[in-house]
């Protein structure tokens, strides 16, 4: 996505006036804030924005602010890192994961290509792993699987390997959505649908095996969906939060019916599973 | 030992809401550290500060590996959710825009005393307070000690 760089000079320009300028514009749509000597800058995704929301701010201050807007193309930012230090690894000591360009990796009993880009999903973060070492020991031999949060797609495409009998694949990030695309064609793998949107995609289709690896916040509010779309006995795999959120997760699920079948965890990240009865 | 630092970075990302587009994408990209893992941590830990501000600094090393500790939310950030503004006075001396009271300013002080190295309570509570007159905030109410 196209962000919009917003630059403000301040005038007299002092820590305590930077931090009010930044207090106020938090409550507009800018996602993140960062500042050098002279400057400070904010960023808001997308292309419009709302001048005249900011000016008002800047106008009901006690200094001068000077603003100025810049249009920030998309681009794969994470270039340097794919291609220089990411590394072919071995999932559960039976899955490798790799880059097309890798040329030097040892063989396994299951090779999955990864074109990274700005996707989440190489096998570097332990929610991936943790979801990953599951499915590796799992039967899925004609189970239809729904991958939430899907990222570079690694875990459905992990799924349709273990022998799915078909796979969705949704993410709600553009890159996500165009990298699952381009990783199930670079694997072969057929019988993967990715699509682009959120939870409210759900509802035409039921499911045996749910993968959720996303956040807290997104898994709690969306958990009546996954819970609605699950067939009876089929099972919930969710990741992508701390240990210390376990609680909110496990209360939500419970409410929904659903029981609790175990979870792993890694530096104190975790997979947690449930089952619908 | 102690890994060799490449870099620090500092940046105000809002809870939950660390992606790899600008400014996280181009000041992590460009030091090779994967955008996406820091992200993952980032909003794995802020949750429940999701839509809050959030200073957080990035320490990157020589072997690209990271680490990153998230700060509270700056003072000016509590003041505004304290006092319930949504915009600044151009005459805060004058024309006041809200009021918090001392046992507010007190909280605030020691939410963010964690983030002050050689700071006292008192010296911290002056700082806020004197934040939120410079936001057309009043302050109301007696100064709680701090004994």
């Amino acid at each position: 996505m196209n962000y919009t760089q917003i630059t403000f000079k301040l005038n007299p320009d002092n820590q305590e006036n930077r931090e009010i300028l930044v207090a106020l514009l938090s409550d507009l749509s800018f996602e993140s804030f960062d500042e050098t000597e002279e400057l400070v800058m904010g960023y808001i995704p997308g292309e419009t924005v709302d001048l005249e929301q900011i000016g008002e701010i800047t106008a009901s201050l006690p200094f001068s602010v000077q603003t100025e807007n810049e249009m920030i193309p998309d681009q794969n930012w994470n270039e340097v890192w794919e291609k220089n230090y990411f590394k072919p690894l071995l999932i559960g000591n039976r899955c490798l994961v790799r880059a097309p360009f890798h040329t030097e990796f040892e063989p396994a009993e299951f090779e999955l290509v990864i074109e990274p880009k700005m996707a989440f999903g190489t096998g570097n973060h332990e929610t991936t792993t943790l979801v990953a070492e599951q499915i590796l020991n799992m039967d899925l031999s004609g189970k239809t699987v729904l991958d939430m949060g899907c990222g570079t797609g690694i875990l459905g495409m992990m799924a349709s390997l273990k022998g799915a009998k078909n796979v969705t694949a949704i993410d709600i990030d553009t890159w996500s959505f165009e990298s699952t695309v381009e990783n199930a064609r670079l694997n072969n793998i057929f019988n993967l649908e990715a699509k682009l949107g959120d939870a409210s995609l759900l509802g035409d289709e039921t499911y045996e095996i749910i993968f959720a690896n996303i956040h807290k916040n997104v898994i709690v509010n969306d958990l009546p969906v996954y819970e609605s779309v699950l067939q009876s006995g089929g099972k919930l795999y969710l990741s992508g939060f701390n240990t210390h959120d376990m609680p909110d997760v496990k209360a939500k699920a419970e409410s929904l019916g659903l029981r609790e079948t175990g979870f792993q965890e890694k530096n104190n990240w975790v997979v947690y599973s449930f089952e619908k009865p | 030992m102690a890994k060799e630092i490449a870099g620090l970075i500092k940046l105000q990302v809002k809870g939950g809401a660390a992606n790899p587009s600008p400014p996280i994408g181009p000041a992590l990209g460009s030091k090779g550290v994967n955008i996406m893992q820091f992200c993952k941590q980032f909003n794995g830990r802020t949750q429940d500060l999701a839509g809050k501000v959030l200073p957080v600094v990035i320490t990157v090393y020589a072997d690209k590996s990271f680490d990153f500790v998230i700060k509270q939310p700056p003072v000016a950030v509590q003041l505004i959710e304290a006092a319930k503004v949504k915009k600044g006075s151009a005459e805060p001396h004058l024309v006041k825009v809200g009021s918090v009271n001392w046992e507010q300013i007190k909280m605030i002080a020691e939410i963010k005393l964690e983030d002050l190295n050689c700071f006292s309570l008192e010296g911290a509570m002056s700082m806020v307070a004197g934040t939120a007159r410079s936001m057309g905030i009043t302050v109301t109410g007696e100064r709680p000690s701090t004994n």
